[in-house]
């Protein structure tokens, strides 16, 4: 029998067990919500934020404790270094200490890179490739690049490797080719991110806008990745009655816009060209390198760390970029081996070529001489090293 | 006593089973044998049956039968047949309409062509129940509000998916087929064309369908209320409006000053629901069409209000945040540049670095000619250039900063009320010349419709011509030649001698 008592019964009954529920929505959840003014009144552009969601993610994103600084010395010791060669062999020591932790599950784990009975081979005692050594340096080189060249979007936090490995050597939010992932190819090699017009009126003929709801709805797609990545709304950039004008943003798109360069420089000339070097485990099911996106470094946060200033503790990685776009791995006849460049279809190369699935049976030096780079047994042991430059 | 005060109906008037008003005309007899429901009692009368469904109920339910089967199964196979996917999946699958490469032609059935005939079959439906529900109103001879009500219904529904993709030239500018996909699709409609919030008659149709609902509640709780003396016992109102309707009424005098009638009432919600579907037709039809930014033309005209900057920004986000850069801030993330040799090599952003950097960057502080620059200029060449009249890229509107230059041009006008001038607007030669003919038209027009409408200047004093490219001062090959070339223009209308004032 419906009566007036067993209808209030069944809804507080029901609000309760919503209430009760974890996966509830957050509006459901009980407690006071935050909210942070970001622009002009009554322009609705302000942050929302729930207390208990950041005391959530704060726990995972606390800067690990810098290591007791290394004693000066004179720079480099070590045979075939090729990215920190302007740091003292303490500090080398030093920052490999730190990555292991950072990256390799734990201090003293030098065996994920390196080949314990050479430290300066990259490659196994049976002459198997170590893509492990070969992708940190490529990192090493990457992350250099960002500190001293993308201080637009870095500021001067700047990037560890812990701003994204967080301990894992699988960053979050790596991504390869899929149907689901188009959109995040405007982090690699895709314009068209713009939508709105400039004009009042459609204009005449050629000159006039075509893009589509679809790609519209890309966009926004795109959008709300780079949301979630930062646990802000739109309104942290953008004043949402006019998303493309500039005038009305707020500074942080500008911060934004330099993030996506960056990620782009990163996907196309770091991430991308591992491709050959990473076994078959390590690449998507189109046989590309894993790429990053915003939540790969910011984790959910404005300000990957909180903005906790970890690189300042480590020299070695403030150092010149390094990057001098020959970087890229070259096959026997000096021709790039994989280019980086946009993919006509996933898998297959502009020039038609299927990409080599990873040559993970390839002897370290056939890459080695692949990747342009010197052999061990080639290379001259360090003598002197240029000062390092002033960051 | 029996009371009408429940969610449902608890008064059942349990009578035999009736067959209804003999038939006139139609071709088929009525289906179905005619029972009670207890459960149908609850929400409304507990007879079901018997159906009319007629030569066209029929053919309607087949081509309904026959688009959601094609959109059905095209879900099914965007999931590769898998059931569990289906149902997991059910709320996000789509049938898109063609890409927009397709334009108007018939794409392939994978590419959009089954999206076509799903749409096709659809709407035949759609019109064969149309059709079938103005014969029903004619054979019990009833008015045909209701299938006006939803021929409104229907137009939106074939301005969204079949007028405006004809006028825009594109099936791709379709709704999608879909749970969220239909609704991403409005959200992305509305970014897509800058916002349409500010679209005048989706304000009407906004305004119309929380009208109805306001207007829906009214007259159902009211309705209602009055229950208990009868009020929803029709035959006694309309020879006898009783002590319910006299209640009706009496409430909302009392409560608001004016009463609709039992009558008039259901004319409001008719014309309320009516209007929602028919004003937001023509709001979506208006757009991509006739307004393609509808943030911009609210701006135009004013509705959209600017609000004060509150940012203290940095030297390199100026150019973008202050309005001081007028070349097209970075349409897309910068791509990869091949070098000489082949290889990829990260773009550098197009930062303006300063005001005379490049002739893409210009700072809203150029010199104001005075009111004697002007007549000096106009006595000497019949003719100057403004230096300071700003307008948005790649459009006619018309910036704030330029209200200094203009002031004094009133002045001029004012100063000397036999002045008759030309307002002339030029483009550089960069992107297609009718459009930059139109555009420098609509520049001109800016400027004489502010000197009109804010100074008063007398609108036969101020003419405006457009010339596009083809009057350029300077080469169109250097960014500064560009910059020279894109300029509004003043001239008097034959040779003037503009006294000076005499300086006492």
């Amino acid at each position: 029998m419906i009566t007036r008592q067993t209808v209030q019964v069944g809804a507080l009954l029901a609000l309760v067990m919503l209430g009760a529920c974890k996966n509830a929505p957050d509006v459901l959840k009980p407690g006071p919500k935050k909210i942070a003014q970001e622009g002009y009144r009554g322009t609705g552009m302000e942050t929302n934020y729930d207390p208990d969601d950041i005391a959530k993610t704060a726990a995972y994103n606390q800067a690990p404790k810098p290591l007791p600084p290394a004693p000066p010395g004179p720079p480099g010791q070590y045979k075939n270094v090729q990215v920190l060669t302007n740091i003292s062999a303490a500090e080398f020591g030093r920052t490999m200490t730190a990555m292991s932790s950072w990256v390799a599950g734990g201090a003293g784990n030098c065996a994920y890179c390196h080949n314990t009975a050479n430290f300066a081979s990259d490659s196994t005692a049976k002459g198997q490739l170590l893509y492990t050594k070969l992708t940190a340096r490529m990192m090493l080189r990457m992350t250099r690049h960002i500190n001293s060249d993308y201080t637009r979007h870095v500021g001067g936090t700047g990037v560890t490797c812990y701003t994204c490995h967080r301990g894992k050597p699988l960053p979050n939010g790596l991504w390869f080719y899929s149907d689901q992932n188009q959109i995040l190819r405007h982090y690699l090699d895709r314009d068209d991110i713009r939508v709105q017009s400039h004009t009042v009126e459609p204009l005449p003929g050629a000159a006039a806008n075509r893009t589509s709801i679809r790609q519209t709805y890309n966009t926004y797609a795109l959008m709300v990745t780079q949301s979630k990545a930062l646990g802000v709304n739109c309104t942290y950039c953008h004043n949402s009655r006019a998303w493309t004008s500039w005038e009305q943003s707020t500074p942080k798109r500008v911060v934004a816009m330099y993030g996506a360069a960056m990620l782009r420089d990163m996907n196309m000339n770091y991430l991308n060209p591992l491709q050959p070097v990473y076994p078959r485990s390590r690449l998507g099911e189109h046989g590309d390198a894993p790429k990053a996106q915003c939540i790969t470094c910011h984790n959910g946060v404005y300000k990957p760390l909180y903005g906790a200033k970890m690189v300042s503790d480590y020299p070695a990685l403030w150092g010149a970029a390094g990057w001098d776009a020959t970087a890229g791995p070259l096959d026997a006849t000096g021709k790039p081996l994989f280019d980086g460049a946009p993919l006509t279809e996933p898998g297959v190369t502009p020039s038609g070529t299927k990409m080599s699935a990873a040559p993970t049976t390839a002897t370290a030096a056939a890459v080695e001489v692949a990747m342009g780079v010197t052999p061990v047994s080639a290379m001259p042991a360090v003598t002197k090293v240029p000062a390092r430059p002033t960051p | 006593m029996i009371e009408y005060q429940n969610l449902f109906t608890r008064v059942q008037v349990h009578a035999p089973v009736d067959e209804g008003v003999p038939l006139r005309g139609g071709t088929w007899g009525r289906d179905g044998k005619p029972f009670l429901n207890y459960w149908a009692g609850k929400f409304g009368d507990a007879q079901i049956g018997p159906i009319y469904l007629g030569t066209l109920g029929v053919f309607s339910l087949l081509f309904g039968f026959i688009a959601f089967e094609i959109i059905g199964l095209n879900m099914m196979r965007s999931v590769h047949w898998s059931p569990i996917q289906f149902i997991r999946q059910l709320p996000w699958l789509s049938l898109e309409p063609p890409a927009p490469k397709y334009g108007l032609h018939i794409p392939p059935l994978n590419q959009g062509g089954w999206w076509l005939l799903a749409g096709f079959f659809l709407t035949l439906a759609i019109l064969c129940w149309w059709v079938r529900m103005y014969q029903r109103t004619r054979a019990l001879g009833m008015g045909s509000h209701i299938v006006w009500a939803f021929a409104s219904a229907i137009w939106l529904y074939l301005v969204l998916g079949f007028i405006r993709p004809l006028l825009v030239g594109s099936w791709s500018e379709a709704v999608p087929f879909g749970i969220f996909p239909h609704l991403d699709w409005t959200a992305a409609f509305s970014i897509r064309y800058g916002n349409l919030f500010y679209n005048p008659f989706h304000m009407l149709s906004i305004a119309f369908l929380y009208g109805s609902a306001v207007l829906f509640a009214m007259h159902a709780a009211t309705v209602l209320a009055a229950s208990r003396y009868g009020a929803e016992r029709e035959i006694e109102q309309i020879t006898d409006r009783g002590t319910a309707g006299e209640r009706m009424g009496l409430f909302w005098r009392w409560t608001m000053g004016f009463n609709a009638t039992t009558e008039s009432i259901h004319r409001w919600a008719f014309w309320f629901a009516t209007l929602t579907t028919l004003t937001g037709g023509f709001g979506i039809l208006l757009t991509g069409t006739a307004v393609d930014n509808w943030f911009l033309w609210a701006q135009k005209h004013g509705v959209a209000p600017s609000y004060p900057v509150l940012y203290s920004v940095k030297p390199e986000q100026a150019p973008f945040l202050r309005g001081q850069y007028m070349g097209v801030a970075p349409d897309s993330f910068p791509g990869m540049m091949r070098d000489a040799s082949g290889r990829l090599v990260p773009q550098k952003l197009p930062i303006p670095q300063g005001a005379n950097a490049t002739g893409d960057v210009e700072l809203y502080n150029k010199p104001v000619l005075s009111t004697d620059n002007m007549r000096d200029s106009l006595n000497a060449d019949g003719l100057f250039i403004m230096s300071a009249v700003y307008f948005d890229t790649g459009s006619d509107g018309l910036r704030g900063e330029s209200d200094a230059e203009l002031a004094n041009l009133a002045a001029l006008m004012t100063k000397y009320p036999t002045l008759k001038v030309e307002v002339q607007g030029h483009t550089d030669n960069v992107g297609d010349p009718t459009a930059n003919l139109t555009l420098s038209q609509g520049r001109a027009e800016r400027v004489r419709d502010m000197l009109t409408t804010k100074y008063g200047v007398a609108a036969d004093r101020i003419k405006s011509r457009g010339f596009g490219q083809t009057k350029p001062t300077a080469s169109n090959d250097t960014p500064e030649g560009r910059r020279l070339n894109r300029r509004v223009e003043i001239a008097s209308e034959g040779k003037v001698v503009l006294p000076a004032e005499r300086t006492p």
